[in-house]
């Protein structure tokens, strides 16, 4: 590998930090254990949905509201699956299968409607949430008669370095993905559908294969969270709240960074889990004061205000002139 | 550079903070410690605070009060205390909730969620934690098929077969109803009350003319209810929770729809049921109970306990006198084993008999699994509202059922508006 290559390209730094963060992170269990694991593979989970989000959501311009359908399909598939009464395949295995019939979805619906537009877009992926859930219910009330699903009980550590596993792929695809031709023309998108057209961009293919990509590791983050719930049916799998939290903590971490959307999941998550359990009367109050706050006067989120202080811990030395 | 160096005993502080977190010095034992995800806010709000909820309160009263649980590993009797945390009615912050009490605060006793769904998302935790779950409000036929995977869960409520639908199905067969309609929530609670009672109105010759599934979110149920009246169903079932069985018995009464038999389940069980419409209106309506303050002379205690302490005639008819025997059995259950050591507590759900409530109280065991409350300790299993209380009309055919009225069928009609 060329080293001198990825320091000129700014890299090393940022890239060796990742590093031993993500060292300090994957020897969490061992040093911290409790629930402090299960704590964090909340907030990887919240990261996993949220940077997801970004990789379509944020250079496309597309508004979707599908992560709780995305969720809920990898959700269903390790149910199925990985069921109490003994697994029909290994968890890395139906890991992956989730992910895949969660793209699988995203492909047909993503064929379908992303000709679509601005509020019809978002109206459009929010209904694919109720509908699924609802066929769903449909399904289990009158075909199946199966009256919720018990899923494999998986010790927490196991469920940690899996979810672990699948942001650290979330990231890189993330990372290498702004930096292709692929992640260029996705932004071109963004920036004028027609021009991007005329310039040669198979626009649907491009919106259509990246929907899916960022539907795998929502879906495949759904089945490691089946075997954390231990029991679901549709209205736990097919939660309408996890279509928005992704796009709140976006906007709350900022999207313009690659990790806004990560530090925007990790103080959510974190106040969430504070506000409900201390203060359960304030909880959606604060939350909403908070969010009010920072897009009011933090339009570029909480990572927006890094540069800013940088800025003036430095004297403005590098300030634009 | 010199920022640089700077950061490397700032992560080394970081890293100790956070070892040292983990790391805290053994206290004294000065209480037990009880855990709970309760729904404060959400859906299931107005059934958790009049069912579990004030049992919950009474209990801690009362033991306090008398100086405490005599714990003989150490040496003394000791206070509870409540770590209460609210989920909001939703599984994935109950199950988080069940999480953070048992690793982080590390409670002795871990208290039931609220609802079908919750607590069959609450067993399979506790379990996974080696806790002993003694559940409250919720029971489902899925529930006990999974006990045979769960020695550390104990399912008390009384619930769709066991026994309240094939004892409410006898009684509509005997007053000679040939006709059913049945609304039901489209969850655990609705495909399971749809189902069973299908089963048990076919069984004594009940045609079933529908049943149908409405989503949680449903709101306006004025088509469903004319449609229901159109088909002149002999009984009218409604499968679903407080939020639904209210408005529906607004719309029958708005268009004047009186069946001959009327079910509301959960939420005709309760005193805010009649609260809101007025006593007198909904007389005759029928819904799943136990027990009232006639079944003995220990319930009129454990009613009027529960209206001092709420200012509530008795809140819950079904569910409270089961709940009462939860704190009593772990009270017993501690004082006998001296210890709080859960597998030692959940040996001793599994192999003894307790005095509580209910009377002789004990649980028919599933293999090395988990246990199911005997049918024996139901007192009754189908009520009705009659003169501004829920009497028990209906129960199984073995001794200690204590009916307290007659059932009136066909129900008197809704008052004129």
């Amino acid at each position: 590998m060329d080293i001198t290559r990825f320091k000129s390209k700014g890299f090393f730094i940022p890239g060796l930090i990742s590093l031993v963060l993500l060292i300090l992170l994957a020897t969490l269990p061992l040093s911290l254990g409790g629930y402090t694991v299960v704590l964090v593979t909340t907030i990887l989970m919240y990261a996993i949905l949220t940077v997801s989000w970004v990789l379509f959501s944020g250079p496309s311009g597309y508004m979707s509201l599908a992560s709780a359908a995305f969720f809920g399909v990898g959700i269903y598939i390790g149910a199925l699956l990985l069921p109490n009464t003994g697994q029909v395949l290994p968890l890395l295995v139906v890991v992956v299968l989730g992910g895949l019939a969660s793209s699988i979805v995203a492909l047909g619906v993503g064929a379908l409607t992303l000709r679509l537009r601005g509020i019809y877009f978002a109206i459009f992926t929010f209904g694919l949430v109720v509908l699924i859930l609802e066929v769903l219910n449909w399904w289990e009330h009158t075909v199946s008669h199966i009256r919720g699903r018990f899923v494999m009980v998986v010790d927490n550590e196991t469920i940690f370095y899996v979810m672990l596993a699948i942001f650290v792929a979330t990231m890189l695809t993330f990372f290498f993905l702004r930096r292709s031709k692929f992640g260029l023309a996705l932004q071109s998108i963004g920036q004028n559908e027609e021009a991007a057209a005329h310039s040669g961009v198979n626009v649907t293919m491009v919106k259509v294969l990246t929907f899916a990509l960022s539907a795998f590791f929502v879906g495949a983050a759904g089945v490691v969270w089946a075997t954390r719930l231990t029991y679901i049916d549709p209205y736990i799998a097919f939660n309408f709240f996890l279509s928005f939290l992704p796009v709140l903590m976006a906007i709350f971490g900022g999207i313009g960074q690659i990790y806004g959307p990560v530090v925007g999941a990790a103080i959510f998550a974190y106040l969430q889990e504070t506000l409900q359990t201390e203060f359960p009367e304030v909880y959606m109050l604060t939350f909403g004061i908070v969010l009010v706050v920072v897009i009011l006067y933090l339009p570029n989120g909480i990572v927006g205000l890094i540069p800013k202080l940088w800025r003036r811990i430095s004297g403005g030395q590098h300030a634009n002139t | 550079m010199k920022k640089r160096l700077l950061l490397i005993p700032l992560a080394l502080l970081l890293v100790v903070s956070l070892v040292a977190i983990g790391c805290e010095a053994e206290e004294e034992k000065d209480s037990i410690l009880i855990g709970a995800s309760r729904p404060i806010t959400g859906a299931n709000a107005p059934i958790g605070d009049a069912a579990f909820g004030p049992i919950m309160a009474l209990w801690e009263i009362k033991i306090n009060d008398a100086g405490g649980i005599y714990v003989e590993d150490y040496g003394k009797s000791l206070p509870i205390e409540y770590i209460i945390y609210d989920d909001a009615t939703d599984v994935g912050a109950m199950v988080r909730n069940t999480e953070k009490l048992i690793l982080e605060d590390e409670v002795d006793i871990l208290f039931s969620s609220c609802g079908t769904a919750f607590i069959s998302a609450q067993a399979p935790v506790a379990n996974k934690y080696g806790m002993v779950l003694v559940t409250a409000e919720g029971g489902a036929t899925i529930m006990r098929d999974a006990l045979y995977g769960l020695p550390y869960v104990f399912v008390n409520l009384p619930f769709s077969d066991h026994y309240q639908l094939p004892v409410f199905a006898d009684m509509c067969a005997a007053a000679g109803a040939k006709t059913a309609y049945m609304i039901t929530i489209a969850d655990l609670h609705g495909v399971e009350y749809g189902g069973v009672a299908a089963m048990e109105f076919d069984r004594v010759g009940i045609q079933v003319l529908a049943n149908k599934s409405v989503p949680i979110t449903y709101t306006d149920f004025s088509l469903l209810v004319k449609d229901a009246m159109a088909a002149d169903p002999d009984v009218f079932c409604v499968f679903a929770y407080p939020p639904i069985v209210i408005p529906v018995t607004g719309e029958m009464m708005v268009i004047g729809f009186n069946p001959p038999a009327v079910i509301m389940g959960p939420g005709g069980n309760f005193g805010f049921y009649g609260a809101t419409f007025g006593v007198e209106a909904i007389e005759g309506v029928s819904c799943f109970a136990a027990a009232n303050s006639k079944t003995g002379p220990e319930f009129e205690r454990h009613f009027s306990e529960l209206e001092a302490l709420v200012g509530w005639p008795n809140l819950d008819w079904w569910g409270t006198p089961f709940y009462e025997p939860i704190c009593q059995m772990w009270e017993q259950a501690i004082e006998a084993t001296g210890t709080l050591d859960q597998d030692t507590l959940r040996d001793y759900f599994a192999t003894h008999h307790f005095d509580t409530l209910l009377g002789d109280t004990y649980y028919e065991m599933f293999g090395e699994g988990g246990g199911l409350m005997v049918k024996e300790t139901h007192p009754g299993e189908i009520g009705q509202w009659q003169s501004g209380i829920v009497e028990i009309v209906g129960g199984g055919d073995w001794p200690g059922v204590v009916l307290t009225s007659e059932w009136i069928y066909p129900k008197p009609p809704w008052p004129t508006p």
